[in-house]
């Protein structure tokens, strides 16, 4: 088909190769060895002579990819061209690193993987069906039928080998098989033809390298054909409009035919590209027709001229994006099939013309549909081009573009073919993520991003709870639209397959999936929603059933959040004595050895969970730990100077978390549960230390009547003590704690997700300390400590004169049971005068210590509740106003907190 | 080592209503009368070891001691179907089986002599608890084995036992009828100044409220004594129950009365309870009296006075108040209901506090035994600390007084020995609970503090006339 001007001449073709393997080492050598071959034998065998000596050198050290692909290409390329592109191997256009390597190295990589499973793939009819031209192709029933259709009675010569793919040896074989008894002129047409049926040839790379023209290389990036002047030797054309109109249009439908492949002509000469263009016009390309020409052929050529340009204009973005991630790649392969149909379709033209019966109106005809349909594609490939969209982007925009296209079904249908193959590599990882959990995304193209890089063996302390936040993240900017919304659902449904996994459990899908693109049916959200159900399920169904999470979790609140208020008894009966020495004095030993003892001992006994808790003894006060958890500085997790701290202070209870249940009762989590653990210990403490005192002070009932009077005030304080703590504790037990546990259960009883768990778990945490008032922003917590501080120096101060007033009441009632209320005080001052020595002065009687302490604490919790009702009046939502309601049930303290309120107010 | 307690049964009354209350204990944990536990009771959430023990046989033992003067009462124990539950060693009975004559002396002259035999027992029983937490009296204050008995192993054990907690029920006579034993008020007055001086918590169970109740709210015509007792134990098995039941608070005794009592004096508490039923309500199926129960209306009936164990009669000056008060509530119970209640009852001031001193209703949610169906949805005790529990002591000295001023009955006293040279101790005794009264009613003023007893007062009446004119003029 090719006429003999297009043939290369010998010397020439000895030139490129040079020209190719210029830099190789051996480049003389194989010269010479090529140049002697050419002499004797065919061209063809010449070049696969080269090719081979080409890879020799290749193998080892690899070339960039251009010149390969280009050496690669060649001897298939000059095979019989309607094979040729079939035979297209596209690994060779998908993976142009490993270009070379596929011949040799089984690769594992993912483009090593997508390849094979490309290779496997019965790609004639896999694309075509689901193009939407295939929709017009009435009466054809080849399935090997292309994009563009022939609507003429041109007959197609099948490819002998169409199905053929495989390693380079085997196409060799059939090329030498094929050399050998074909005549130099199918060689010569099949090299004509062959630089266009690939993107890239090695006669391209010739004209790079040998002959100078007008076009500068800057322009001819990826060694299209691109209408590059090659100065072959031309027959000089006869004055064409000497010609008869007939002969005019055969030699103009050459031309044609070759313009439409991108090779140059005389008749049409492309226009300069001007560098200085910008959008569109950078991939378009107008032609000068020539002026001699007829004007009615002339006419019609223009018509056909834009499809001419907007051919090479995909061929130039198809190439100028090869190679950038997969999504791109299987467009460009997408591309490369309508090639190979666009090419299949001229070759029928040219052998039509060949037979003459081909028309300018005739080839009009049959080119009419793939107009449009090259103009769609070339539209699209700009505005990915111009707008330098990459992997999801580009998903994002063809959906667009398809939603755009709502009313042209024909385009819409062209689009959404490209889209969905474009889509394939994507929706491959999007069905390994979802259904395995497993990311094989070596160009970062997937939404969803690995930041794994610690096995589960190695893992730190702190890292079970980075796990759900770190691990894996959705890359916001590689989310194509369609997937938009179910973004989340994706990233988790991935998260949760590997949280199974690492529970040591198979991940098992139930039904097989097939997950693929089709923005028509939108079949793939019910693919991705079953999928999430499914992990979805699973995990839960390992939290929550296998490893009894919820088990956990009551077990956690009755330890730490002392639920089990007996077994917080009798720990503290165990302990206290260890408690109260300074927490440098404590040895945890004997703190886990009692506490296994207590454990054993008491109802807790039947927890099958109770061997997980264990004591710790924290370097820091709550305070403290509350700014840790609240602020996640670093800094405040230095360990700051030891403050004198009682063993009591630093004591928290932790819980020995398993995975996966760690996932939720994560290091944050155990950590907010301490706070509220050491809040409600320390109280549940101070409350021990009056119920104490109560009853050592119940003695006095044995005391004459006339001298209870004297203690009266010490009991009632104790009591006005007692009732602030107890209520303080209901408070946070029961009004808090519980109430929220409440709905904590009840909700988890509708929960679908892990994450849910871990929201709701968190919620119910944060909710408990915000209104325990353990949140950094109020200074209530303080004020709670110094509460029970003075308690408890309250409780040290009656425990001390104790004995001493039950000497002298117990003794004034045996020796004067009348009137002793006088002498008993002084009496009784007189005996602890010396020993009550603190910050107080000596001369202090009992009463008047009473009183102080009585100011001392009524102060404090004045202030305390006025500073709840501040808060309250800013912010209504709290409940920190049920604590003031309830300390304040009888309106006891009203008058003085009144009192100083107006005070303040008075400044 | 959990806080044991170890439950005395005294005399009559107190081994009857002991009797009823193990009855209780042993249903709700699942307890076959003969100590073994039943099939369906292993999920081990409760606490049996409080007032329970395991024999070698794991039978479950309770930690109660039974004792009286006479044979009666505890002969009808032991042949019930419980007889096997009770540890044999634990049930002493007097030699002599004459009992004490309703006579408070002999009582107390009786355990005195017996003091070494019943000891052995409860001092076997304190060695054997790791961790002894108090102890439980059941008595009557009115006849001779629970009143003066009671009286002399309570203040022996406050001696012996200063650490441990005295808790009493004490059932005190009914002021509607006339009592058959006539030197009724003196054993009163002498077995409450013991209440007084030696128990630390005293929960009052007057008979007159318990049988108006039966009446009442039960609709039984003739209350007998053991739907009476059913009353009883219901109180007493309920007001344990947070001891049996762990939850957040008042896991244990002292948990559970330090707070409503503020100072040692003030330790008699009264009992409330609703919804009531009776055996006969739930067999006959007639209609109960209480269909709808959520927390504010549990709490709103606890707070009637018709739902009060503890008949005080008419408060006429109205300046009566509570010192403290908990609320124990059971069933299916929404947490966040509690606070809205409470929030009901301040905002309606359904209930009038003490003005010296901050107070308020506490509420434990308590756990119940999964084993005892009730018809009710929630269901609520109150032990309440009321300033009007002085009406009953009044009651008392009134009738003491006017059997003192006609030195009746006193014969039968002055046999026995504590009354062989004088009857400084009946003297003593009406002193202590004379001012008992008055600290009540200085109790219901602001300057309680400031109150000091008058001695040797006149009559209570003038007493509280009193106070009650300080309580007008303060207002």
């Amino acid at each position: 088909m090719a006429t003999s001007k297009r043939q290369l001449p010998l010397c020439e073709l000895l030139q490129i190769l040079v020209s190719i393997s210029e830099q190789r080492p051996n480049c003389i050598e194989v010269t010479k060895e090529i140049a002697d071959i050419l002499q004797r034998k065919d061209p063809m065998y010449a070049l696969l002579v080269f090719v081979e000596r080409y890879c020799e050198i290749d193998l080892s050290s690899r070339c960039s990819s251009g010149i390969s692909l280009s050496t690669m290409g060649s001897p298939q390329g000059n095979r019989t061209p309607s094979s040729s592109v079939s035979d297209v191997n596209p690994a060779a256009t998908l993976v142009p690193k490993s270009a070379c390597s596929t011949t040799s190295t089984a690769s594992t990589t993912s483009a090593g993987s997508s390849t094979s499973s490309i290779l496997s793939l019965p790609q004639a009819q896999d694309f075509p069906t689901s193009t939407p031209v295939n929709s017009k192709k009435f009466a054809d029933s080849d399935s090997s039928s292309g994009v563009f259709v022939r609507r003429g009675p041109i007959q197609r010569n099948h490819g002998p080998n169409k199905e053929e793919r495989g390693d380079l040896s085997v196409i060799k074989e059939r090329v030498l098989s094929a050399v050998s008894d074909r005549s130099l002129n199918s060689y010569r047409s099949g090299i004509s033809d062959a630089p266009n049926s690939r993107s890239s040839n090695s006669s391209k790379t010739s004209a790079v390298m040998a002959t100078p023209t007008g076009v500068p290389d800057e322009y001819r990036t990826h060694l299209l054909w691109d209408y590059y002047k090659v100065d072959g030797n031309k027959i000089p054309k006869a004055e064409i409009a000497a010609l008869p109109l007939s002969s005019q249009e055969n030699l103009l439908l050459d031309e044609v035919l070759h313009c439409l492949t991108g090779v140059r002509e005389s008749l049409l000469v492309p226009r300069q590209p001007d560098p200085t263009t910008v959008g569109l016009a950078r991939f378009e390309t107008g032609f000068d027709i020539n002026m001699q020409l007829d004007r009615s052929l002339a006419e019609m050529v223009q018509d056909i001229l834009p499809l001419a340009s907007h051919f090479m204009g995909m061929q130039k973005i198809a190439t100028a994006t090869d190679g950038q991630g997969q999504v791109m790649n299987s467009l460009n392969e997408a591309l490369q099939d309508l090639t190979h149909d666009f090419y299949l379709l001229i070759v029928q033209a040219e052998q039509e013309l060949r037979q003459h019966r081909l028309t300018l109106q005739k080839l009009l005809y049959y080119l009419q549909p793939t107009l449009w349909v090259m103009e769609e594609i070339w539209t699209s490939l700009v505005d990915i081009q111009l707008s330098d969209y990459r992997d999801a982007a580009v998903l994002t925009y063809l959906h667009e573009r398809i939603k755009r296209l709502e009313g042209d079904r024909a385009a819409q249908q062209l689009i959404i073919g490209m889209a969905r193959k474009a889509a394939e590599p994507y929706m491959r990882m999007l069905q390994l993520w979802i259904q395995k959990g497993v990311i094989v995304d070596r160009n970062r193209e997937f939404l969803v991003e690995d930041n794994e890089v610690i096995h589960r063996d190695e893992l730190p302390e702190h890292y079970s709870d980075d796990y759900w936040e770190r691990r894996y993240n959705v890359r916001r900017d590689h989310i194509p639209s369609f997937l938009e919304k179910y973004s989340d659902k994706i990233l988790r449904t991935g998260k949760y397959l590997n949280v199974i996994r690492q529970c040591g459990k198979r991940v098992m899908p139930t039904q097989e999936m097939h997950l693929e693109f089709d923005p028509t049916s939108e079949r793939h959200v019910s693919v991705i929603n079953d999928a999430y159900y499914f992990a979805a399920r699973m995990l839960l169904d390992v939290l929550l059933t296998e490893n009894d999470l919820m088990g956990h979790l009551q077990s956690v609140k009755r330890y730490l959040l002392l639920n089990q208020g007996d077994f917080t008894m009798q720990f503290m009966d165990a302990c206290e004595d260890e408690l109260t020495k300074n927490v440098d004095h404590v040895l945890p030993m004997t703190l886990e050895n009692l506490l296994g003892l207590t454990l054993r001992l008491s109802s807790a006994r039947n927890d099958p969970y109770k061997d997980d808790l264990h004591c710790e003894l924290l370097p820091y006060d709550l305070v403290t730990q509350m700014s840790k958890i609240m602020n996640l500085k670093e800094e405040y997790w230095q360990a700051q100077p030891r403050l004198d701290l009682s063993g009591l202070e630093c004591f928290a209870f932790t819980y020995e978390v398993k995975w996966p249940c760690s996932l939720v009762l994560n290091h944050i989590a155990i950590s907010k549960y301490q706070m509220l653990f050491r809040q409600l210990f320390y109280c549940k403490h101070v409350e021990r230390q009056l119920c104490k005192i109560w009853k050592e002070n119940s003695i006095a009932k044995k005391f004459s009547p006339q001298a209870a009077e004297l203690y009266r005030s010490a009991f009632t304080l104790r009591q006005r003590m007692m009732n602030a703590i107890q209520n303080l504790e209901y408070y946070m037990m029961i009004e808090i704690i519980e109430p929220n546990w409440h709905i904590f259960i009840e909700k988890m009883k509708t929960v679908e997700n892990v994450d849910n768990v871990l929201r709701l778990h968190q919620d119910f945490l944060d909710s408990c300390l915000k209104n325990c008032m353990l949140t950094e922003s109020s200074h209530l917590n303080r004020a709670i400590f110094k509460l029970c501080k003075i308690c408890l120096k309250f409780c040290d101060f009656i425990q001390r004169s104790q004995r001493f007033f039950l000497d002298a009441e117990l003794k004034s009632m045996v020796c004067d049971t009348h009137d002793s209320a006088d002498s008993s005080e002084s009496e009784q001052e007189s005996l602890h005068r010396p020993q009550l020595e603190t910050s107080l002065g000596p001369e202090d009687t009992f009463s008047e210590r009473v009183k102080r302490f009585d100011l001392e604490f009524t102060g404090l919790l004045i202030s305390f509740l006025k500073q709840i009702n501040t808060m309250a009046k800013k912010n209504t939502a709290d409940c920190f106003m049920n604590l003031v309601h309830r300390i304040n049930f009888n309106a006891f303290y009203s008058d003085q907190m009144d009192k100083l309120c107006a005070k303040d107010a008075m400044g | 080592m959990p806080s044991e307690i170890i439950t005395l049964q005294l005399g009559q009354c107190g081994n009857q209503i002991g009797f009823e209350f193990w009855k209780r204990l042993c249903l709700e944990h699942g307890i076959s009368p003969s100590g073994v536990l039943e099939d369906f009771a292993n999920d081990g959430m409760d606490r049996k070891d409080v007032f329970f023990y395991q024999a070698d046989d794991d039978h479950y033992i309770p930690r109660a001691v039974l004792l009286d003067l006479e044979p009666r009462v505890i002969n009808t124990i032991m042949g019930s179907a419980y007889s096997k539950l009770y540890n044999p060693e634990n049930v002493y009975l007097s030699k002599h089986g004459g009992g004490a004559g309703n006579n408070w002396a002999s009582g107390y002259g009786q355990g005195e002599k017996l003091q070494e035999e019943v000891f052995d027992i409860i001092d076997r029983e304190a060695d054997g608890s790791d961790s002894l937490e108090g102890f439980i009296l059941c008595h009557s204050i009115a006849g001779g084995t629970g009143s003066g008995m009671g009286s002399f192993i309570m203040e022996r054990l406050a001696d012996r036992y200063p650490k441990k907690l005295i808790q009493t029920f004490s059932v005190f006579p009914n002021q509607d009828e006339i009592s058959d034993v006539v030197v009724q008020p003196y054993n009163s007055m002498l077995t409450l100044k013991r209440l007084t001086t030696a128990a630390d918590s005293v929960v009052v169970l007057d008979n007159t409220a318990l049988n108006r109740i039966a009446c009442d709210r039960l609709h039984i015509q003739n209350p007998s004594f053991s739907q009476i007792n059913n009353l009883v134990s219901t109180i007493m098995s309920v007001s344990t129950t947070t001891l049996r039941y762990p939850s957040y608070m008042n896991n244990n005794l002292i948990g559970l009365m330090a707070p409503l009592i503020p100072t040692p004096q003030l330790h008699f508490l009264m009992t409330g309870y609703t919804p009531l039923t009776s055996d006969s309500d739930i067999n006959s199926q007639q209609p109960v009296n209480v269909r709808k129960t959520t927390v504010l209306d549990v709490m709103r009936r606890l707070l009637q006075p018709k739902n009060m164990m503890v008949s005080t009669g008419p408060d006429k000056s109205n300046h009566h108040c509570y010192i403290s008060i908990l609320n124990i509530i059971q069933g299916e119970v929404d947490p966040t209901q509690v606070h809205k209640s409470l929030q009901r009852i301040r905002d309606r001031k359904m209930a009038q506090f003490i003005p010296w001193g901050p107070t308020s209703i506490q509420v434990a949610l308590s756990r119940s035994s999964p084993y005892v169906q009730s018809n009710h949805r929630v269901s609520g005790l109150m032990l309440a600390n009321h300033t009007s529990i002085c009406s009953l002591f009044e009651r008392a000295l009134n009738q003491y007084d006017k059997l003192r001023k006609r030195g009746a009955f006193l014969d039968q006293f002055r046999r026995e020995d504590i009354f062989k040279d004088d009857l400084t101790e009946l003297d003593e005794s009406r002193e202590t609970v004379d001012c008992l009264v008055q600290e009540y009613a200085a109790a219901t003023r602001e300057d309680y503090m400031q109150f000091s007893v008058k001695r040797g007062a006149g009559s209570a009446d003038s007493k509280s006339e009193d106070c009650r004119s300080v309580t007008s003029g303060g207002a």
